[in-house]
């Protein structure tokens, strides 16, 4: 596999990135596991003594689970529509980010759905959701949706990574022989022949151009499972655009979070540049914009309407003794700072865009968290037994826990295929690229030698 | 957040007490023991059922306080016995159900009454670590209810005859309340009601538009119900008095609602399923293709 320049260059520099784990890598990954070990803890509490020990009750049903299935189920929606747009419209600056939208496509798209295996009290009717599927059903159709979105993502991330595959195949490592044998056998004979870059590029073109419709319609069934229910803050005509929006605007909030923490750890400032944390910041700005029209419309016309369900709804949201200082927080940090801090030249920095992304991804999380108990939570028929428990949603610790086991699979995902794969893409970087300008200093001494078809 | 307590987002007092769970079974249940300083006390409830057939139904109700609240025990053996000149003679086990409930069928053919007329059951839960012992006695008279349907032109009736059989000698009971039912999905449905006469005969009019099943059939039921000398009595017939009813439906038509989804529906989800695997497998079929291509003739 022959590389250019620029390539080659590209790949020296990352290259003691996956030959080896550094201590730093070993902290956080025995940091992840030790969280995902109190995870099993909890699961086992919940397995051994039932769904009791979590906040979820006969009347609000969904809690931090389901919070948290929406939140990477749209992170990898996003994450599909972005990287399938900069393939599509090869948008050259954006070659380099590339790579970590398609890594947010799959991780997310493994942790997400974990979270509804979580919620469900009865595995032994598991697989009656495909033996005995109700086609009229919206759940039915997010399952579907689901499982179509994996493969189409695995298959997405894996057609990405061929071409660099057959790169680390051929160039002499200083790794273990397993993984030479993986990275040959899942290079599968790439070699840069004309016949062969033109089937890829077919197939991802092709994949690309699936995968972008796909995502907007599985993250819109997903917005169904809530729009079709008649409940007050749910039964929506804008839940499909709405979600499809939020989830976009997530996912380039974690795009950017990710870039700044990779560019920070693996000292990639030359190829995760200002200019990408702007560009990035621009697109944040402009779906904030739409975010923010989508929720003013949600609650205005709730508000103005003022049908008692919508009312009392609109009120726990507003209401400063229930949920008015969340709902403050998840627009105002969510919605106004990272579209203040973009706008203004002054913060339009790299620190302060990361700031705001990392901000906004914590209320995109809140926004989640509003939109499913607080509906939960405002009853359609009057309730016989007024116990707390039974109104009012309250996650448990081995909710909480088992959330934070979430995040850390999440994170130990990234730091995983980070040490495996390139975080930059090499051969998807072309050597017109102005911003890729070569600095000697940061060039590792190591791996100087140059990859040669084997 | 990470606390004993729970967190919610919601700013109210939302702390929880412990969850109670309304259908344990204490006494498989090692934790009850651990929380329960002294033995829980059960108690039954035993009522009897004279039946048409001649047999006796005796059922018998478990249940007991647990934390202030009543909870049915279920998988509790208890074990019936027929009680003649103070002798418990052993008839027979049963576990109970779900609900606490165990029924126990005696053919009354076989029973000896007592200089009365009477039987006397007793039901005895033996108990266990965790539970006291319990029993309960039941005592009747034995009775026999009759039950012939009739009908006169478009009238429909039932003839209902109670009589007393507990001193070997037939005699009619009278002035007895006598209700007619019929069986329903759930619980039999009341549709008439009468007193017996000096026969110890009662007949009672029914409606004839009661829904029946496919074929018409009604399950008609007499009852004496919480009498105090005979206990409970009952005695069915089944005649094709109703209207027929088919529970089959033949054909859904197409909807949300049926088992029959929508045309529109039910396409439009082929199409998108097959367009987007179809794309899979000529994907995965041209990743196939990479490993067949020649390895020269590179373009850099």
């Amino acid at each position: 596999m022959e590389l250019n320049s620029y390539q080659q260059q590209a790949f020296d520099y990352q290259r003691p990135n996956i030959e080896k784990f550094s201590k730093r890598n070993w902290f956080w990954i025995i940091f992840y596991l030790l969280w995902i070990v109190a995870g099993g803890y909890a699961l086992y509490l919940q397995i051994a003594k039932g769904h009791g020990v979590t906040g979820m009750r006969d009347n609000v049903v969904w809690g931090l689970f389901i919070v948290n299935f929406i939140f990477f189920i749209g992170l990898s929606y996003a994450g599909a529509i972005i990287a399938g747009l900069l393939h599509l419209f090869k948008v050259p600056w954006a070659k380099p980010i590339v790579r970590i939208a398609q890594m947010m496509t799959i991780i997310s798209v493994i942790v997400g759905p974990v979270f509804i295996l979580l919620c469900v009290g009865r595995f032994d009717r598991l697989h009656h959701l495909f033996f005995y599927p109700r086609i009229q059903s919206p759940m039915t159709w997010d399952v579907m949706a689901v499982v179509t979105f994996f493969v189409g993502a695995v298959l997405f991330f894996y057609m990405a990574i061929i071409k660099d595959l057959a790169v680390y195949r051929d160039a002499k490592m200083k790794i273990p022989k397993w993984r030479q044998k993986i990275y040959t056998i899942l290079a599968l004979g790439y070699r840069g022949a004309a016949s062969q870059k033109r089937h890829l590029l077919i197939s991802q073109n092709l994949l690309a151009l699936i995968m972008i419709p796909l995502s907007i319609i599985v993250a819109s069934i997903l917005s169904w499972i809530f729009g079709m229910t008649l409940r007050p803050g749910w039964h929506s005509t804008i839940f499909g655009p709405y979600f499809v929006i939020g989830a976009l605007y997530s996912g380039c909030g974690v795009l950017i979070v990710a870039m700044w923490v990779y560019r920070r750890m693996y000292k990639l400032d030359k190829y995760f540049t200002d200019k990408h944390f702007v560009y990035l910041g621009y697109i944040m700005l402009a779906l904030a914009a739409g975010y923010g029209y989508f929720t003013f419309s949600e609650y205005f016309t709730s508000w103005f309407g003022s049908e008692k369900w919508d009312s009392e709804l609109i009120h726990k949201l507003f209401s400063s003794g229930e949920y008015g200082w969340w709902t403050l927080f998840a627009n105002l940090f969510g919605i106004l700072l990272p579209m203040l801090i973009v706008a203004i030249p002054a913060t339009r920095k790299v620190n302060w865009i990361a700031a705001a992304a990392f901000v906004m991804v914590i209320a995109m999380w809140v926004k989640r968290y509003l939109i499913i108990v607080p509906t939960l939570e405002t009853t359609l028929l009057p309730m016989q037994d007024t116990r707390t428990e039974y109104v009012k949603y309250a996650a448990t610790w081995p909710e909480w826990v088992l959330t934070g086991a979430g995040l850390a699979t999440f994170f130990l995902f990234f730091t995983l295929v980070s040490k495996y794969v390139t975080v930059v893409p090499v051969t998807g970087l072309e050597e017109a690229e102005p911003h890729f300008t070569h600095h000697p200093q940061q060039q590792p001494a190591a791996n100087k030698e140059e990859v040669k078809p084997a | 957040m990470l606390g004993s307590y729970n967190f919610s987002f919601a700013q109210e007092d939302t702390t929880q007490p412990p969850a109670t769970d309304t259908t344990a079974a204490p006494a498989e249940e090692p934790t009850a023991e651990e929380e329960e300083p002294s033995l829980i006390s059960p108690s039954i409830d035993f009522t009897s059922v004279q039946k048409g057939d001649n047999s006796i139904d005796l059922k018998a109700g478990m249940r007991a306080k647990v934390k202030g609240q009543f909870i049915n025990l279920y998988k509790m053996k208890v074990s019936f016995f027929q009680v003649v000149n103070e002798e418990d003679i052993p008839l027979g086990f049963k576990i109970t159900d779900g609900n606490g409930k165990a029924v126990f069928n005696v053919k009354g053919d076989s029973l000896k009454t007592d200089a009365e007329g009477k039987l006397n059951f007793k039901v005895v839960f033996a108990g266990n670590k965790a539970m006291e012992s319990a029993e309960e006695l039941v005592s009747f008279k034995r009775g026999r209810l009759e039950i012939k349907p009739v009908k006169e032109d478009s009238l429909l009736t039932v003839q209902v005859k109670l009589i007393d059989i507990g001193t070997g000698e037939e005699t009619a009971v009278k002035e007895t309340t006598v209700g007619v039912f019929v069986k329903r999905m759930f619980l039999p449905m009341k549709v008439g009601e009468g007193e017996t006469d000096e026969n110890g005969e009662a007949t009672i009019e029914i409606p004839n538009n009661l829904p029946g099943d496919a074929n018409g059939k009604l399950t008609l039921i007499a009852k004496v119900l919480e009498n105090e000398t005979y206990g409970e009595m009952e005695a069915s017939v089944e005649e094709a008095w109703g209207v027929a009813v088919s529970d089959i439906i033949k054909k859904q038509p197409r909807a949300l609602w049926s088992s029959n989804p929508p045309l529109w529906m039910l396409l439009t989800f082929i199409i998108l399923m097959v367009a987007v695997w179809g794309h899979y497998i000529v994907i995965v079929y041209q990743l196939f293709r990479l490993r067949k291509e020649e390895p020269h003739a590179t373009n850099h």
